[in-house]
């Protein structure tokens, strides 16, 4: 029988997994995997360190120079796949021949999320995803004075706060009432939002950019609101989106992102697919949702490696989570963080403790806890995001889960 | 290989452990110098209060897999395999929090350490005092330990014990397991306290 051909598109986090428990479990195999950013495996999140300063570039790396070698890898490294072809089991690259595989695995995570406004092609506006990126911003950086960072999300959020730590005066501009309103409540969104004014970040909430202006590097931009913001720095950071452009959808079911079952199957016979690229079944939610996040793409990547390497093994499901630190604050969120108001299935119950600068917020439907918000004081959320994930029916009193003193044992005792 | 075993329902509550504990892990390694030192030693044993006042000494259950393991963002949580030890390479730990975030447990704290590079806030927990093994000591935690809840033993030898304890008291003539002697009166007192505290 002819070796298996395993191809891999994506050298991320969740592609590289994948590629390590399918070479455990299927040595004899070739393993091929496509990436168009060619450093060896580093660790994204760890960017937006470098970017403040906090660690060098030389700290990124999470496996060896010679990882691809000691796993017996091919790598095709960058280049991008321009289509995948699942009738012809092909796989096309820009420059290079076709790919044919006999499973294949998308781990080709999210791309930023583009703005559109007259004057993007402007030099010194920066996305912040790519190593490269942090290398393209770190070499203008001597001359920026006045940053603009688009978007109080995540990544928005850590561009922010890690240019304010290299001394530069930073504007943040959010279309929404707060920062992180995809991860926190409105609750914390202000402690975080309070915490970084009083740090020296300029906030503007409910504008968006409508143009940059300048030459050949950008110097100002124009907002919604018809005012001019003098900027030479600026950084989109409003959200990803599944990197999924070479999928034909008439071949691969696509939501948002490529829907996936519990053994991260796609639609499309032998394709799998991991990490931030796939829809999957959302724990807290019980509906398909993409959950972006680190941790889950290391599980679904390892999850797709073991049904890859011939094991049927399914998975739970996902759950998305942040733990973020800010100057004092540190805030962890998950599940349905925001229940909407209308609808009376959720139970809501939290604490604000102003003196010990303690906020918590547990988002129940029905018995089971669903959501969940701490701000500082984290130490036992992942107690409470496992009861998120497990599903359980809660029986303790709510108080008792909100309580300084709530630890895992109190589960025992129900 | 020898593990550190928790045994819930005979735990007092009287923090033995989490003092020994900080004192292995201070620079000094005595109680009373140890209280001066700086950083402050820390103890990685939790002493939680259940819902009956009882005690519950939380420990690091050395995962496997480890969910704090494959999150950690730099890959500083490895294992090592002679005595199935999680451990954290602190001069990788970046503070991050994932591992908190993925520990059903909660077991995680965040301070600064002797066993650091000076001055940095790291992840910290439970090492099965894998130094005081190194020469031959048993976990401090264990040492420490007077009423039994924490033992050093081969798992299968303590579940061994554990399923026949439940055994004999399903079997034919059963007869009541005694309970460790003082337990059943100090559980009753506290579960009447708790009771009377309610109403
Ligand atoms: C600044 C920043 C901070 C973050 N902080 C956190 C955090 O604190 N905690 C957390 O949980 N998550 C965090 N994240 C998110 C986390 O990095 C992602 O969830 C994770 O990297 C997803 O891994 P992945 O392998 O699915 O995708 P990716 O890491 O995006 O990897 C996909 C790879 O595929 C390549 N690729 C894409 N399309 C193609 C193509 N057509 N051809 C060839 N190659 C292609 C990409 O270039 C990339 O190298 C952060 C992200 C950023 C940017
Ligand atoms: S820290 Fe938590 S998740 Fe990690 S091995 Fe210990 S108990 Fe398991
Ligand atoms: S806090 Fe340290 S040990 Fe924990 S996940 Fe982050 S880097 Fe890893």
């Amino acid at each position: 029988m002819a070796t298996t051909q395993h191809v891999i598109i994506g050298n991320g986090i969740a592609g590289i997994s994948a590629a390590e428990v399918l070479r455990a479990g299927d040595p004899d195999s070739a393993i091929t995997i496509i990436g168009d950013e060619s450093e060896t495996p580093y660790c994204r999140p760890m960017i937006s360190l470098v970017l403040e300063g906090a660690l060098g570039p030389e700290r990124l790396p999470i496996r060896g120079t010679d990882y691809y070698q000691q796993f017996g890898i091919t790598p095709v490294l960058g280049r991008r796949v321009t289509a995948v072809d699942t009738s012809r089991r092909e796989v096309h690259i820009n420059g290079a021949r076709p790919v044919i595989y006999d499973k294949l695995l998308i781990a080709s995570g999210a791309d930023p999320r583009p703005v559109k406004a007259e004057g993007r092609d402007l030099d010194n506006i920066f996305y912040l995803r790519h190593q490269a990126h942090v290398r393209g911003m770190l070499a203008v950086m001597p001359d920026a004075r006045k940053a603009l960072v688009l978007g109080g999300g995540l990544v928005g959020f850590k561009a922010a706060y890690g240019l304010l730590r290299r001394g530069i005066q930073v504007t943040m501009l959010i279309r929404s009432g707060y920062p992180l309103s995809m991860q926190a409540d409105a609750e914390a969104g202000r402690m975080v939002l309070t915490e970084l004014r009083a740090h020296g970040l300029e906030v503007r909430v409910g504008a968006e950019v409508t143009a940059f202006e300048g030459g050949p590097a950008v110097r100002a931009a124009v907002l919604s609101d018809g005012s001019r913001l003098a900027c030479d720095l600026v950084v989109i950071g409003k959200g990803v989106l599944p990197s999924l452009a070479f999928v034909r959808r008439d071949q691969i079911a696509v939501d948002l992102g490529i829907v996936v079952d519990r053994h991260m199957r796609t639609t499309a016979p032998d394709v799998y697919a991991a990490g931030d690229v796939a829809e999957g079944m959302d724990l807290a939610r019980g509906t398909r949702w993409v959950n972006a996040i680190w941790p889950e793409a290391v599980a679904q990547g390892r999850l797709a490696g073991t049904n890859m390497a011939g094991r049927e093994v399914a998975g739970e499901g996902s759950l998305g989570r942040n733990v973020i630190r800010i100057f004092g604050l540190d805030i962890m969120t998950g599940g349905i963080v925001d229940p909407p108001a209308d609808d009376d299935g959720f139970t809501v119950v939290s604490a604000l403790d102003p003196r010990r600068r303690t906020y918590r917020k547990l988002v129940f439907q029905k018995n089971r806890l669903v959501g969940m918000v701490m701000v500082n004081a984290i130490e036992q959320g992942g107690v409470l995001l496992g009861l998120i994930q497990s599903r359980m029916p809660v029986r303790l009193p709510a108080e008792t889960l909100l309580a300084n003193g709530f630890n895992y044992k109190q589960l025992l005792m129900e | 290989m020898k593990q550190v075993v928790v045994h819930p329902e005979r735990c007092v509550g009287c923090l033995q452990c989490m003092l020994a504990c900080a004192t292995a892990h201070s620079r000094s390694r005595t109680l009373p110098e140890a209280v001066l030192e700086s950083p402050r030693p820390r103890p990685r044993v939790h002493v939680g209060v259940g819902c009956f006042d009882e005690g519950f000494p939380n420990r690091c259950r050395h995962c496997d897999p480890a969910p704090c393991m494959l999150a950690c963002l730099p890959g500083a949580i490895y294992r090592d395999a002679q005595t199935n030890t999680v451990l954290i390479d602190t001069d990788r730990c970046i503070n991050c929090a994932s591992c908190a975030m993925v520990c059903p447990f909660g077991v995680l704290r965040y301070h600064p350490d002797v066993l650091a590079p000076p001055d940095k806030t790291v992840a910290v927990k439970c090492d099965n005092c894998i130094a005081r093994q190194q020469k031959g000591q048993i976990p401090a935690c264990v040492e420490a330990c007077r009423t039994g809840a924490l033992t050093f033993e081969p798992l299968d030898g303590a579940m061994r014990r554990k399923t026949d304890a439940v055994s004999r008291t399903v079997s034919a003539g059963r007869r009541e397991v005694p309970p460790p002697a003082g337990y059943a009166l100090l559980t009753t007192i506290k579960h009447e306290q708790v009771r009377l505290r309610s109403h």
